[in-house]
């Protein structure tokens, strides 16, 4: 009971599953269940709450209780799975924990010399990785209990509800319990209980500037009340909620977003109860950091001036050498355009299209699938080269340094190869994986205009 | 250092195997009569040249400048990096993520799109991080990360192995870590053994040390304070550096991830994304679930092409160093850079080609070095190193222009009379050189900013320009002294002036110190004075004149007066007779001011465009000495062409072979002595799309096996050679055999 009041005054609006939880393994006494699934969408605090959990209910009853917790995600081979869980369980070093299979594993927890009161835990954090492993991993582990005869239970973590677990080998049902997303106003409290943390933070930040008046300012943040920062949580929620209802990103937009709110309050031109202007100041901050959200990308510090929008620019805009831009621009011709139209447009006398009725009715009918919309098709190397050097001006020669830009920008993932990656006769096929404005970006920097020779555009 | 001449260094990817034989043969069949089975002495007798050891000083130099530029270009984002890589390491700095220990702290790295160039900055990085802290960086390329298991391997064993090859700090540690040595095979390697391992090495020692207060904190104090405690507990970072980004495989990549965001709790990992495009990049490799367990901070490096200028204007331009390229040599290596790859690194191997090639030439080239050094080499040329002087192409308009019959003798035959003269010919050489580079900075000024850049913006440009044309006689010379006199008088002052006091700074901070300084800035200043005294006259010329200046550029400053005057018309007419008047005057062709800066122009093209910025044909005696020019060497050599060399190769094997037996008298001829594969090449060119295998075989016969028998059967060792040359061609990539029609193969190639 000690852990739950604990776990629900750290964890705010989790008391329903706090409470399955306890009434199912929180107590030392009796003998666990065998399985138990717990799932739930990203960020809704399962690893949080249960490693916290763990930790807690290891605290009170140290030796009665063995957790293994073991993420599968870096389980490439069921082998690591094993060992790690045996590492957690019987505290042992490497030597006598080799474990070749399931078979090895199940025997050496059953040579585990318990008392009968110990309990056991595994719990397995991205349990979904499970299926990807032996088929008869997951229901073997799922009937651990049986199998080793431990008062053992095995809790599989995931973001998938169970019915995604279902294989060919039955599975015994587990207990599920489901961790439901927050609501806004759960939302709001949980925020709010990270009033102190936001202020650390922002006494951090002053630590490492040192300012000349520290001291001042760091008085000032602590006369800030809870209530103030959730008055500023509402502000907050009211931009952000529309768009973001992961808790992490919100945790650290709102952390982040705090020590704007708070600046014009530390350089003393904004009182705190001025909650219009302080509103007024701080508007622009949080749409540029609305803007951003999800991407989560920092900025070094040293640039003292805001210049979002400058880093972003530079960063979207591409350099590549003048050739690869051409390359580049030849790749998107062919993945767009047929094969069959490349006489007539890259051809200087081609002779004249006869336009006859039906052509035009079926070219009437084709503008509803445009080339440009389908995707890009894939085109052998060859034709890459003589599109190339049909829409270079000048001569160039087929040289080592032309033919490696290509490999170049392949590894920049602006083409990728999709068939024959190793031969070399140059019938392997390659894709243009850039768009069409990207294109259009680049052939306006070298002077080009690439809709010409699109058969979308003419 | 013996190597350091070996031109098989690699300059770009793959084209390894031309080159080589190229050069092999260069060296070998022109330059050089050696015998191949004595490589070692030619070695030692190749180093102890004079021209060698000038080459090896003057590279040395260059290269320890160009990586002084090159590290401090790079040292402010290196900073920042590396503070924020501290930062997020210690308890204060990551309070933006605190007590949320699933998310890794994320670096960002723009690096450009030379990849080539990327591994030596992030060797460079590693060094920085491991002096500024206490860390552990692992550089994990994608190419040991085909699966995450080879990822995790790869990881975990150069972290662990990285360490224990560092000196021990502890004395006491050294037997544990010889036995874990020994114990530690990379099959073996995987997350656990990491954190067993930073456990035993970094926290441990910690714990000895302040255990106990641990364990007593451990029940008292508040439960909310947990996470900084183990952060504390964590004194050592783990730096994971992924250099090529785009190349990973994102499956893997975000597995990777969120395995260590998964560990983030016991080890302090920190990615670094080297990054090639954009940080769209990132976005497009790792979906949400992946982002939300790191949090990215971006950092950019300056971009290639910005680099490269840097280089070339202080490194390569400088008038520090002897050796030059010709305006074409120069161009054709920046042409390759901004063209091709943006690759640095390549830049300066090429340069660094050519500065071999150009000492490779004799001894005499030693003479290119400094002044006082050149001047001590003279006395050791031999009389074959002077005769190679005497054919220089420039040597011979300068024995034309002596007019004295026994001086013309002395100096074509008498080796001690030319080197008396030679220290003077150096000397004039050198000072044009630096006459060159000084007067170049002026004229950039002058005209690298004018509209549409008629001449190019950048120096690289302008030089390039110089010294391969004359440049008064160029249309876009005319065009760019045209827009400068159309300018308004403070705009062409501004920029005289501006140009006078760049070229002087420079002067100061580049010319100074160096040798034949004092003999260049007497010139300059003598031709600035000229240049400062014309200026005068335009300014004054302005205030005198009344009349609007031209007509492309309307002036403020002399139509002041006139719209005082103008309030005095009373009538109309004459309101309108003035006006009539001034365009009058507008129309006259030359007014004062105008003619000053007719005058000024016309001074700079003769005094300065003219004598200083002089093509190279115009360049004193001996110039050869000094500009390395011979640019199809250079592309010969460092410009892989594969499908040109096998062509070469296999029609005239000859070529590469350099054998008795391979004469061909002309390119198409067939011998029964060609490799087999040639002869297969050469019949197979004269095909069609689809070539009959037994037409091709019977061809292929009458030409190796001379007796005329075509009715017998075919000699069955001939067959196998045929089959053998048709399966090699098919290797090559010129052939496939046909599906639809038997015994027939397809052309690949046209
Ligand atoms: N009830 C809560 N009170 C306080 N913080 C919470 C709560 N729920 C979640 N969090 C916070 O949200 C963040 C994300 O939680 P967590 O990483 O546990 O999510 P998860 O369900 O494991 O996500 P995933 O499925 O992606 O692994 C954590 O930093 C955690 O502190
Ligand atoms: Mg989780």
């Amino acid at each position: 009971m000690e852990v739950f009041n604990k776990l629900n005054e750290r964890f705010p609006c989790r008391k329903n599953v706090l409470k399955t939880l306890t009434n199912l393994i929180g107590h030392s006494e009796e003998m666990l269940p065998a399985a138990i699934h717990i799932y739930g969408h990203t960020g809704t605090g399962k690893t949080t709450l249960l490693k916290n959990f763990f930790n807690e209910s290891i605290r009170r009853n140290k030796n009665k209780l063995n957790v293994a917790y073991v993420n599968c995600v870096e389980s490439y081979t069921s082998r690591i799975l094993f060992e790690n869980i045996l590492e957690y369980i019987s505290g042992a070093i490497a030597d006598d924990i080799k474990t070749e299979n399931l078979k090895d594993f199940v025997e050496k927890l059953r040579r585990i010399q318990s008392q009968p009161e110990v309990q056991y835990i595994i719990s397995l954090d991205n349990a979904e990785r499970l299926r990807d492993m032996d088929a008869n991993v997951l229901p073997s582990l799922l009937r651990l209990q049986q199998l080793t005869g431990l008062n053992i239970c095995v809790i599989l973590i995931s973001q998938l509800p169970l019915e995604k677990f279902y294989c060919k080998t039955s599975i015994d049902d587990p207990i599920t319990i489901y961790f439901p997303q927050y609501t806004k106003s759960e939302t709001l409290e949980i925020l709010s209980a990270d009033f102190k943390n936001a202020q650390k933070l922002i006494v951090a930040l002053l630590n490492r500037k040192k300012p000349e008046d520290l001291s001042t300012k760091l008085e000032i943040v602590d006369t800030v009340t809870r209530e103030f920062f959730n008055n500023y949580l509402n502000l907050f929620l009211g931009v952000f909620y529309k768009a973001c209802r992961d808790l992490s990103e919100l945790k650290i937009t709102a952390r982040k977003c705090f020590t704007f709110y708070m600046e014009p309050i530390l350089d003393g031109t904004v009182s705190m109860s001025d909650v219009s202007r302080l509103w007024r100041c701080i508007a622009g901050q949080l749409r540029t950091a609305l803007s951003q959200v999800y991407i989560r990308s920092g900025q070094p510090e040293t640039p003292v001036v805001n210049n979002d929008k400058e880093i972003l620019k530079v960063a979207q805009s591409l350099e590549l050498p003048y050739y690869g831009k051409y390359l580049l621009i030849a790749a998107f011709i062919a993945s767009y355009n047929s094969s069959k139209e490349d006489k007539r447009l890259f051809v200087k006398n081609h002779g004249k299209r006869r336009k006859r009725l039906q052509n035009v009715n079926a070219n009437a009918k084709v503008t509803e699938k445009m080339n440009t919309y389908i995707g890009p098709k894939s085109f052998s190397v060859d034709r890459l080269l003589a599109i190339f050097y049909a829409i270079l001006d000048e001569k160039v020669g087929l040289t080592c340094n032309l033919l490696s830009q290509i490999s170049t920008l392949v590894n920049l993932k602006l083409l990728s190869f999709v068939s024959g990656e190793n031969v070399m006769d140059g019938t392997s096929r390659l894709q243009c994986t850039v768009g069409l404005e990207f294109v259009i970006c680049i052939s306006q920097v070298v002077g080009f205009n690439v809709r010409q020779y699109l058969s979308d555009f003419n | 250092m013996t190597d350091v001449m070996d031109p098989t260094i690699s300059v770009s990817k793959g084209c390894f195997v031309f080159k080589g034989t190229s050069s092999a043969k260069n060296s070998g069949a022109t330059k050089r009569k050696h015998n191949d089975d004595n490589v070692s002495a030619l070695r030692k007798q190749m180093t102890g040249q004079p021209y060698y050891s000038t080459y090896t000083a003057t590279w040395q130099k260059l290269e320890s400048h160009i990586e002084a530029l090159q590290s401090e270009s790079y040292a402010k984002t290196l900073e920042d990096l590396v503070t924020y890589v501290k930062n997020e390491c210690s308890a204060e700095g990551n309070m933006d993520t605190y007590d949320m220990e699933e998310i890794v702290p994320a670096a960002a790295l723009l690096t450009g799109v030379n990849q080539p160039d990327h591994l030596e900055q992030f060797a460079t990085l590693t060094q920085r991080i491991l002096q500024k802290m206490s860390a552990s960086v692992c550089m994990l390329q994608s190419r040991d990360c085909a699966t995450l298991k080879s990822a995790v391997e790869t990881m975990v064993y150069n972290f662990v192995e990285n360490a224990e090859r560092s000196p021990p700090t502890e004395l006491e540690d050294e037997d544990t870590e010889q036995r874990e040595k020994k114990r530690l095979r990379r099959t073996q390697c995987n997350m656990r053994q990491l954190l067993n391992w930073y456990r035993r090495k970094y926290i441990k020692p910690q714990l000895q040390t302040g255990s106990e207060v641990e364990d007593a904190a451990d029940d008292v104090s508040d439960a909310c304070e947990s996470p900084t405690k183990s952060y504390s507990k964590r004194p050592h970072a783990l730096v994971v550096i992924l250099p090529d980004f785009e190349c990973f495989n994102t499956a893997i990549l975000q597995d990777f991830i969120l395995m260590l965001s998964a560990y983030y709790t016991h080890l302090p990992f920190v990615l670094v994304f080297g990054v090639a495009t954009a940080v769209s990049a990132v976005h497009n490799a790792l979906p949400y679930h992946v982002t939300s367990k790191i949090k990215l901070c971006v950092f950019k490096t300056l971009t290639a092409p910005v680099c490269l200028n840097e280089i070339l204007e202080r490194v390569i331009l400088s008038p520090k160093y002897a050796f030059n390229l010709s305006g074409k040599a120069f161009k054709f290596l920046t042409h390759i850079f901004l063209y091709y790859d943006f690759s640095i690194h390549g830049f300066i191997q090429a340069y660094k080609y050519c500065l071999m090639e150009h000492f490779f030439q004799g001894n005499a080239y030693a003479l290119c070095a400094n002044y006082t050094a050149s001047l001590n080499r003279i006395k050791d040329l031999t009389h074959e190193d002077i005769e190679s002087i005497r054919r220089l192409l420039s040597f011979r308009p300068y024995v034309e222009s002596i007019n004295d019959c026994k001086r013309i003798i002395a100096i074509l035959t008498d080796d001690s009379y030319l080197k008396k003269k030679l220290p003077q010919l150096l000397r004039d050489c050198h000072i044009h050189f630096m006459l060159l580079r000084i007067f170049l900075e002026f004229f950039t000024v002058l005209v690298g900013d004018l509209p549409k850049c008629p001449l190019g913006k950048q120096r690289r440009e302008l030089y390039s320009f110089c010294l391969s044309k004359e440049l008064r006689d160029q249309p876009e010379f005319k065009e760019c002294w045209q827009i400068l006199s159309f300018m308004s008088k403070d705009e062409f002052v501004a920029k005289i002036s501006k140009a006078i006091s760049v070229t002087e700074d420079f002067m100061s901070a580049e010319i100074v110190g160096l040798e034949l300084a004092n003999d260049c800035m007497t010139t300059v200043t003598s031709k600035f004075q000229a240049l400062k005294a014309l200026l005068t006259r335009v300014v004054m010329a302005g205030t005198e004149d009344k009349s609007p200046t031209n007509t492309a550029a309307p002036t403020t400053t002399p139509a002041t007066p006139e719209s005082s005057k103008q309030q005095k018309f009373t009538s109309r007419q004459d309101l309108k007779d003035h006006l009539l008047q001034m365009s009058k005057q507008q129309n006259k062709p030359t007014s004062e001011y105008a003619q000053a800066v007719a005058q000024t122009l016309l001074h700079i093209q003769n005094e300065i465009v003219v004598c200083h910025l002089a093509p190279l044909a115009r360049a004193p005696p001996l110039h050869e000495l000094f500009v390395f020019s011979d640019v199809s060497t250079v592309r010969r050599n460092i410009i892989g062409a594969p499908r040109a060399a096998l062509h070469m190769a296999l029609n005239n094997p000859h070529y590469y072979l350099q054998c008795k037996c391979c004469q061909l008298s002309e390119s198409n001829q067939l011998l029964a002595t060609l490799p087999d594969l040639s002869v297969a090449y050469k019949l197979h060119l004269e095909c069609g799309r689809m070539i009959n295998l037994f037409d091709w075989l019977q061809a292929f016969r009458s030409v190796v096996d001379d007796i005329d028998n075509e009715q017998e059967q075919v000699d069955p060792q001939i067959q196998a050679r045929f089959t053998r040359a048709v399966a090699e061609l098919q290797f090559l990539g010129y052939i496939k055999m046909s599906k639809r029609k038997t015994d027939h193969a397809t052309r690949l190639t046209w």
